[in-house]
């Protein structure tokens, strides 16, 4: 890999400049909070931050997205709808990008996700190594806490500078074309591998288990009662899976014009806790009550999509725990729990 | 990995025939506006669109041996199944598919096929009985059995007639309670088929297709026969939404019904929890 | 023909009423797919003659009953509108007291001209088809139950707490700020619209279908609310059913 240096200074007229090509998203901050939102300059920017609410899946598969345009009336008429303007994601942190390689696998698994992948490819991924990690993160557990993929650039701050690591030919272009750097010297790229241990050290939560034993762990664990235990607290809000990075399950419905001239199609997120996620027309509910739901979250994450994707849907960003009022979403409680009692 | 077109974008489709099959349900026969034929597999499944209510999983009840058309059976149980029953001839619905694995026909050609239809679970087996009927060659003994609640819930009458009569299936028909004097046939669940006649387990293939209460009980009734647990094949029902694997709604544990399904072996279900 | 669309206010502010006459463009498409033959706040001319009833208001005395009754063997469908007709609303907090009481202090020494009966939502008299949640009615839930009736199918009404659609908008938790609400068994809808303003949940929506609320009280009670409290946060809409009592 390539790696280049941009100082502190030089940084605002390289973001300004890819504003002036193309549509940018960055981290921004709101009560103490961190969200992702369209920036028009770089004083808007926030490249420290811990976690943001809501992941940058936002922008790869959006809570409400059309899926098809119809008109109605004598002669039907219908086409897909794809809505994929260029963007770049600024300062998505490494657990983020590990989860959109899990999302480019689910959308490009066998039946390739038209409407997911033209945004794909049309999406900039500029990442930022995570220096202060929020208090519910694990991701060194889940190995996640950096990653040498995924991305078209990678900044990591090192004091007065960045380094910034070339993933892809388009990041190096947009670099070249907007940014005035030099060449990454052996001092720098220590200092990154200082500036990245550093960070590890931070992290407050860890889980017990190694992540390769973890699909084993749920496996053997099945009928354990702690599924029970927490389903009885939980509130099947969804908030969960709602934060979640890996989650992209979706409703498709239809919605029609008032003069009934036309319509749409479209998805929105769902989610496998909510009540009716396995709810068939004729009345029958495969996964009716609340452990089962909840079980069946933390072996998606832990063990099915490992199965399917060959990757674990869990990227230790800890927006679940932080987001369940009921306090029984940890991944880390429960693997350790399961772990303790092993 | 570029894909060439949206998978959610149905083809349109001209509704060319309907018929009442009970009170509950109606037979669909669809035509492809672009002439295309479906190209599906006994077993198979469609998403059938209603633009503007919605759509849904359908399973395909014609067999691919009828050329020109396909036809779907369908109960009117939610938004898009009723506004389908509402629909006249000449009307335009979209079509999705053929998704899903279908019956495995290479294996089970040359061997001996039970048939188990529970209810509208005839739907779907209809697609494989009238193909091993065009092509009864290639199959050995075939057995059919069909058990419904009552008798007006019986569907397909006309070629439950004709199968009743053929040479080419042992047909077996029960219905659980009736009230009807000139019913001559067995009154119970179709379990109590199983003592009337005998087969050969090894080469034996039985294919299941009922309700989910229904699959448990004839799967002991096969095993009691002596058919291996690969040997016995059953069509699973679970929400779908996307018929193609991503919306995640049908997901048994880590299987995908739409994808590796809906037709599994006992063996491969036996040890999904979610499954039976 | 046209369906022929009425409306009827029980006991309520009126609120659901105004909130369909403020529909600008949305009004204009119902106009003309429908005919609307009776709207006592738009409109002075009326007939009984009605496909479709959509009715706001709570039940609170024995001339509601027959009324509503009698609006029901009419109407083909009958749509709920509003918190108080379809979960008693904010009317329920008389409930708690006795009847006398409620009448003395609302009319004093004139009590005794007035009939009152503990305030109920529709369903508690007659059977309603369809439901429009909030306080006031949800707009884009109005809109949506009037395309489906117009395509004949049922309208996909979220059986989801509020917290789905909080989260899709991107909200910070309340709980997080310091406040509470009842938005985790709260049925979702309305696009979270009260949080996403800076506001808290109070349930205006009625409950999910299975709403945990015994987790729901606990975790009221984590953040420091007195059982007093938190039956009187369930009481201000939800005081006609179970939880609040």
């Amino acid at each position: 890999m390539k790696y280049e240096v941009i100082t502190k200074e030089d940084l605002p007229p390289f973001v300004n400049g890819l504003l002036s090509e193309i549509e940018v998203v960055g981290v921004k901050r709101k009560d103490g909070k961190f969200y992702f939102d369209r920036i028009e300059s770089y004083d808007e920017l926030c490249l420290d931050y811990d976690v943001t609410l809501i992941p940058p899946k936002k922008y790869l598969l959006p809570p409400n997205e059309t899926l098809l345009k119809f008109s109605l009336g004598e002669a039907i008429q219908v086409e897909p709808f794809i809505d994929a303007a260029p963007r770049i994601i600024l300062g998505v942190h490494p657990y983020d990008i590990k989860a959109i390689e899990l999302m480019d696998a689910v959308f490009s698994d066998s039946n390739p996700d038209a409407n997911y992948m033209e945004r794909r490819r049309n999406t900039v991924i500029v990442g930022v190594d995570c220096r202060n990690p929020s208090p519910n993160a694990f991701c060194p557990s889940m190995g996640t806490a950096t990653t040498e993929t995924g991305f078209d650039l990678m900044l990591t701050d090192i004091g007065e500078q960045y380094v910034v690591a070339i993933g892809s030919e388009k990041g190096e272009e947009l670099l070249k074309k907007h940014a005035r750097t030099r060449q990454a010297t052996e001092a720098d790229l220590a200092q990154r591998k200082a500036v990245r241990e550093e960070a590890l050290a931070k992290y407050k939560l860890s889980i017990k288990a190694a992540v390769e034993e973890i699909p084993e762990l749920l496996e053997r664990n099945y009928d354990h009662p702690l599924w029970e235990e927490l389903a009885a607290k939980c509130l099947s809000c969804g908030s969960c899976t709602m934060v979640c990075p890996t989650c992209v399950c979706f409703d498709v419905q239809d919605d029609v014009e008032l003069n009934l001239t036309g319509g749409w199609r479209f998805r929105q997120w769902d989610s496998c806790m909510l009540q009716g996620f396995a709810k068939v027309a004729t009345g029958e509910n495969f996964r009716e009550d609340r452990t089962s739901r909840l079980r069946h979250r933390y072996f998606r994450k832990g063990n099915y999509m490992l199965k399917r994707y060959g990757k674990l849907g869990c990227v230790g960003c800890g927006r679940c725990i932080g987001a369940c009022l009921a306090e029984i979403a940890s991944p880390v409680e429960a693997y350790n729990r399961l772990k303790e009692g092993s | 990995m570029r894909e060439k077109e949206s998978i959610y974008l149905p083809k349109l489709a001209e509704l060319v025939r309907t018929e009442g099959l009970t009170e509950r349900e109606r037979l669909f026969e669809l035509k492809l506006r672009n002439g295309d034929e479906l190209g599906h597999q006994p077993g198979q499944f469609v998403e059938l669109s209603i633009f503007g209510v919605g759509e849904a999983p359908l399973s395909i009840s014609s067999s691919p041996t009828k050329k020109g058309s396909f036809e779907v059976g369908v109960r009117a149980v939610g938004n898009v199944t009723n506004a389908l029953h509402r629909l006249e001839k000449g009307a335009t619905v979209g079509i999705r598919g053929p998704f899903g694995n279908g019956f495995p026909l290479d294996r089970l050609k040359g061997q001996d096929v039970l048939i188990v239809a529970g209810g509208i679970g005839l739907v779907p087996l209809r697609s494989l009985v009238n193909y091993i009927e065009d092509n009864r060659q290639d199959f050995g003994r075939v057995l059919l059995l069909f058990g419904c609640r009552t008798l007006q819930e019986q569907l397909f009458v006309g070629e439950l007639d004709h199968w009743r009569a053929s040479k080419d299936f042992e047909y077996y028909e029960s219905v659980d309670r009736c009230e009807d004097p000139s019913w001559k046939g067995q009154v119970g669940v179709i379990t109590t088929l199983f003592p009337q006649f005998t087969i050969a387990p090894e080469k034996t293939y039985a294919v299941i297709v009922g309700p989910p209460v229904m699959y448990r009980f004839v799967i002991a009734e096969c095993k009691n026969k002596g058919i291996p647990d690969d040997q016995i094949l059953l069509s699973l029902e679970r929400r779908m939404k996307c018929g193609v694997g991503k919306c995640g709604h049908c997901q048994i544990n880590n299987v995908y019904v739409c994808q590796e399904g809906p037709v599994f072996t006992y063996s491969e279900l036996k040890n999904l929890e979610e499954a039976i | 023909m046209k369906p022929r669309l009425a409306f009827f206010d029980f006991t309520g502010c009126e609120g659901c009423q105004l909130e369909v006459l403020n529909f600008e463009q949305e009004l204009l498409d119902i106009i003309s797919a429908a005919d609307i033959v009776n709207f006592r706040e738009a409109m002075t001319e009326r007939s009984d003659d009605y496909d479709i009833a959509f009715i706001d208001g709570a039940i609170t005395t024995e001339r509601d009953v027959a009324r509503i009754k009698e609006i029901r063997e009419r109407a083909k469908i009958l749509v709920a509108i509003g918190a108080c007709a379809c979960i008693g609303g904010i009317n329920c907090l008389k409930n708690f007291y006795p009847m006398e009481e409620v009448l003395r202090i609302v009319y004093g020494e004139s009590a005794h001209y007035y009939d009152t009966i503990p305030a109920r939502p529709v369903d508690a008299v007659v059977p309603v088809d369809y439901y429009v949640q909030g306080c006031p009615m949800t707009q884009s839930e109005f809109v949506k139950v009037v395309k489906a009736l117009l395509t004949g199918k049922k309208p996909e009404i979220p059986n989801y707490p509020v917290c789905v659609e909080c989260k899709m908008a991107g909200n910070i938790c309340v709980f997080e700020k310091g406040e509470t609400c009842v938005g985790p068994v709260t049925r979702a809808g309305c696009n979270a619209l009260c949080v996403t303003n800076g506001r808290t949940c109070w349930g205006c929506r009625g409950l999910v279908d299975d709403p945990n609320t015994d987790s729901e009280k606990e975790i009221l009670a984590k953040y420091n609310l007195t059982p007093e409290e938190i039956i009187a946060k369930f009481r201000m809409f939800l005081g006609y059913s179970e939880v609040a009592k």
